[in-house]
């Protein structure tokens, strides 16, 4: 683990209780906890992953507002499940560089909640990690949004499962998911990107691509001077910064960019 | 500056070029005009080194040097720029961070440092302003989200940025109205000196009213077959191409 | 006074399953049940050669080793495999030399059935093979087709004549061991039809299979083949209807289809079972295998349009074996009342720049469940494969479900593939529009429904469209709301 986190992870520990208040907070996750955002409260959080199986609960009541970034660096198997309460709001980001397996299960248990999430793994060598998120609208009048982008190399294998469920009630859902994907070498990458509905007023879409890296838009940049392995790693980057840079924690944009410049490094 | 000898070059099987002669000197402008699928942009391709085409005979230097020897990278570094047809769009990469990269590689090919991020900035400001680029486009990624229009200004703007010694223009001017294409030819005009040249490939005159001519050649099924002063422009612009096309023929 | 939505529903709930008659024709059926000695009777019945018998009977034996299917978004109840009858067909004196023979009821169900089996069929240009529960009733134009050396005729017969291709082609895209369906059709299956088409030959009509249930109990299991060999190309058509009965009836058919080299298939289904009353009560149920193998350069069309059966469990597929060969499948299912299906297809992706496209269009209404089930798997050695999916559910009322489970798996780095869907809803401003230029609501539900489907519906054949059309709308009555 980088200085940074761990300096980070120090200076802003949770509280016993799990009740965190305005501003941001850190939690390695070794073991199972209980996290709960108060009525009303602004909070952000930052998860590191430790080498462990663990799952997180995390309550957003009322009103209340969550950014999390989960950071997913260990082979470890993390879930992280978020309730949120009428007029919630969750911002989630994660990024997945190692094998691992995790899965964000997040339900909209009152009206108008909002989850949105964006994600990026990326795999190298013979990595395996499965990445799934769950969104269950629960309550009508909610809106949620999943991004997954994911890029395997070499002998890696990603695996993406997303699951959009729509209660029958929750009229006026609006939904979003997308899967893209990007193959170099013999990797294997496996999408289900699902939708179960139950109820008629709703407005879901979802999408999956499989792809490689744009062969004209690499002929591009090496027309402007660019060297082969430059242009393939500025297109990764490209890729995936826009989930990977979703939402900043302060001090933690440094850390994300050095962990994934060093995956980048062995595409 | 550019020699082209014999230069033959296919795509799969099929042969597009045919044996290609061309000389470009320093301070000179070229337009190379002829019906579609004569060859003119395959030839624009092959001489930045786009590797979809196999270069079968034929030779080509470029300041003294066998350019078909280079890699694409390396042909732009020494100079050689490519104004494409149609600009790529190269999502989540930002204009400003990829132009900054292509510079510096550029310089440190040349043994230069590379630009502090003031010195870049102000050049930016700079080159933009020649092709009257929104500076708000640069915060953007390349291309993507572009109008037409803007998506050739910003291959103007990126040829500013690069100060080629030849700039090779791939239908520049298709797709603009008539203010853009007066932006886009005058931003040319202005990088226009005694020690660069340019080689335009158009099928308007109304381009090279702005950008006037030494030479202007015609390419027809893969080789040139008529060279003339800029009023061949006008004629083919009032003529067509018959003409060349039956004596060419009848030959 | 102006209708209320409501009155139109009820107006419209006596909406009917027009194919629910029933043909009253003495039946010869075998008791309920399954066992080696049924089949055996089957086999004897049939004056099958012993080695279709041992065929039948490992198949069977396979069979008691399976569990029934749990996997798909589908409520199953318990099926009792031992109270189906495995064989019932309609009595007739002697095998048939002329259409004058065909029982003058017969003929006159599937008159009634809009399939006429002589004249009208040649001016229509289509070639019928009619299945009425468990036999081949009559295969019209044999002899046209027998001309450019085109077989076409019931399995039972082919099995009989043309024992060789049988023997290398059945069981040969869907093996015994495939699934649970798979393996009891297999073992029972009655009769259907077989299909060979020469090399080099262009199948001069529409081919057309037309599946009937009348019995009462009786399960049907029918059996097709399709053998197009090198570069040739035939469109083949498949209808069903079953009479309204309380009880619910097992359909487990499986067609197998081999595309050979440069050849072209176009299937085309219209299904449309008795989907059981509005309450839900009776209906088919319809497990169907369907699969098509695709050699080098071939290509494969599935066309579906589903409006029937109670539950229906149905993934027609292409393996893109060969280099360069192509797989489509389209599909409008529509489900109503108390409607269950679980369809979709399977792309397999083996040779190099092989190419397949989806489209699929659920329609859910009433208390239905609708869902889409779908694979594109693109193996290792599948270089340049490109697939394009769009898979849209359109709800019609708050009570039914629309449900969408694709998977995308791919092994190969040169692969492109897309997959989008949406799901929607008829909006107000829609059918206020509608109404405000004079259409009922009723009319407008059907016209945009049929705008819908069109993409797929355009993919049939013109007689066929234009049925499916109106199937749409009869199915959908009593479900705007």
């Amino acid at each position: 683990m980088t200085e940074r986190l761990k300096e980070l992870l120090a200076t802003r520990a949770l509280p016993h209780d799990g009740i965190i208040g305005a501003g941001s907070w850190c939690a390695e996750v070794c073991g199972d906890s209980d996290i709960t955002v108060r009525e009303g409260v602004a909070a952000q959080l930052l998860i590191v992953d430790g080498d462990c199986t663990a799952e997180v609960n995390i309550d957003v009541e009322r009103g209340g507002e969550l950014r999390i970034l989960h950071v997913v660096s260990h082979r470890s198997a993390v879930n992280v499940a978020v309730a949120m309460a009428e007029g919630a709001k969750c911002i989630m980001s994660q990024l997945v560089v190692s094998p691992s397996d995790t899965r964000v299960v997040a339900s909209l248990m009152g009206r108008d909640a909002q989850f949105d999430f964006g994600g990026a793994f990326v795999l190298t060598d013979d990595d395996a990690a499965s990445v799934a998120v769950d969104v269950n609208h629960i309550s009508s009048d909610c809106v949620s949004r999943t991004v997954v982008k994911g890029v395997a190399s070499g002998e890696s294998h990603g695996s993406f499962s997303g699951l959009v469920y729509v209660a029958p009630d929750a009229q006026r859902t609006n939904s979003e998911q997308l899967s893209r994907n990007i193959t170099i070498g013999n990797a294997h990458i496996e999408t289900l990107p699902q939708l179960e509905i139950y109820a008629d007023d709703v407005k879901c879409s979802h999408g999956a691509t499989v792809g490689q890296m744009d062969a004209d838009a690499i002929l591009y940049m090496r027309q402007r001077g660019l060297s082969l392995t430059t242009a393939k790693r500025l297109q990764i980057e490209g890729f995936v910064d826009d989930v990977v840079l979703h939402l900043s924690i302060a001090g933690v944009e440094d850390v994300l960019m050095e962990l994934m410049a060093e995956k980048l490094n062995r595409l | 500056m550019l020699k082209v000898e014999n230069l033959h070059a296919t795509v799969g099987d099929k042969e597009i070029l045919k044996g290609i002669n061309l000389e470009v000197k320093a301070g000179e402008v070229h337009a190379i005009m002829g019906p579609n699928g004569s060859g003119k942009s395959t030839l624009a391709s092959v001489l930045a080194g786009n590797e979809k085409f196999t270069v079968t005979e034929g030779k080509v230097e470029f300041e003294g040097e066998n350019l078909l020897e280079l890699p694409i990278e390396e042909r732009s570094r020494k100079g050689l720029f490519l104004g494409f047809q149609y600009p790529v769009e190269i999502p989540g990469v930002t204009m400003a961070n990829f132009m900054k990269i292509a510079v510096n590689e550029q310089r440190k090919s040349r043994g230069l440092e590379p630009l502090t991020a003031a010195e870049y900035l102000k050049m930016m400001r700079e080159k933009s302003a020649i092709v009257e680029l929104d500076a708000k486009l640069t915060s953007r990624a390349v291309n993507e989200g572009f109008s037409g229009g803007e998506k050739k200004k910003n291959e103007i703007f990126q040829m500013a940025m690069l100060d080629p010694k030849l700039a090779i223009l791939d239908e520049t001017d298709s797709g603009l109205d008539i203010d853009a294409l007066r932006i886009v030819a005058t931003g040319v005009t202005r990088l226009k000196r005694e020690d660069n040249a340019t080689v335009v490939i158009t099928h308007y005159q109304r381009l090279l009213d702005y950008i006037v001519p030494d030479y202007v050649h015609v390419l027809y099924k893969g080789r040139i077959i008529y060279t003339g002063d800029k009023t061949l422009a006008l004629k083919l612009e009032k003529e067509g191409y018959d003409w060349l096309i039956n004596d060419y023929k009848e030959e | 006074m102006e209708k209320t939505t409501k009155d139109i529903i009820q107006e419209l709930e006596t909406g009917d399953y027009k194919y629910g008659f029933v043909t009253d024709i003495e039946t010869e059926t075998i008791g309920r049940g399954l066992s080696e000695d049924v089949i055996r009777l089957i086999s004897e019945k049939k004056g099958e050669p012993d080695w279709m018998l041992e065929r039948r009977l490992k198949a069977y034996r396979h069979w008691l080793t399976l569990k029934h299917p749990e996997w798909a978004h589908l409520d199953i109840p318990e099926i009792d495999f031992q109270d189906v009858i495995y064989y019932a067909a309609p009595k007739q004196k002697k095998a048939l030399n002329s259409m004058d023979e065909v029982d003058p009821e017969l003929k006159r169900t599937f008159d009634k059935l809009g399939i006429p089996l002589e004249e009208q069929m040649a001016l229509a240009g289509v070639a019928v093979d009619a299945v009425m529960d468990s036999v081949s009733v009559k295969t019209t134009f044999r002899d046209t087709l027998a001309e450019k050396g085109i077989i076409f005729c019931s399995i039972s017969e082919a099995i009989k004549e043309h024992p060789e291709l049988i023997k290398k082609y059945l069981g040969s895209v869907v093996p015994y061991t495939d699934n649970f369906y798979a393996a009891l059709n297999a073992a029972v299956f009655s009769d259907g039809s077989f299909c060979y088409i020469p090399k080099g030959v262009r199948c001069p009509m529409e081919l057309s299979t037309y599946f009937r249930i009348n019995a009462e109990g009786t399960g049907q299991f029918e059996r097709t083949l399709i053998v197009a060999d090198e570069g040739s190309y035939v469109s083949y058509l498949e209808g069903c209807t079953a009479p309204r009965r309380d009880e619910n009836q097992l359909h487990a058919a499986v067609v197998e289809i081999v595309v050979e080299k440069d050849a072209d298939v176009k299937y085309s289904t219209v299904q449309n079972w008795y989907p059981g009353d509005k309450e839900g009560k009776g209906g088919i149920y319809n497990f169907v295998t369907k699969r098509g193998i695709c050699r080098q350069g071939a290509h494969l069309s599935w066309t579906q349009v589903e409006t029937g059966s109670a539950i229906t469990w149905k993934y027609p597929s292409c393996v893109l074996q060969g280099d360069n060969s192509s797989g489509e499948f389209y599909s409008v299912a529509m489900t109503n009342n108390y409607q269950q299906a679980d369809t979709g297809t399977k792309m397999i992706h083996i040779g190099r720049n092989t190419r397949s496209r989806i489209v699929s269009k659920g329609i859910s209404a009433g208390r239905s469940q609708n869902a889409y089930r779908g694979l594109v798997r693109v193996a290792k050695g599948a270089d340049n494969a490109r697939n394009y999916s769009q898979c849209d559910s359109l709800l019609i009322g708050d009570k039914c479900g629309a449900h969408t489970f694709p998977v995308v798996d791919c092994f190969n780095p040169t692969a492109v593939l897309e997959h989008e869907a949406t799901t929607s809803k008829i909006s107000e401003e829609q059918l206020f529009y509608c109404n405000q230029r004079g259409l009922t609501t009723e009319d407008a539900v059907g016209l945009i429904v049929n705008g819908y489907a069109r993409e797929v519906l355009a993919k049939l054949p013109m007689e066929f469209a234009v049925e499916a059309q109106k199937l749409l709308s009869l199915s959908l009555e009593g479900s705007v709301g």
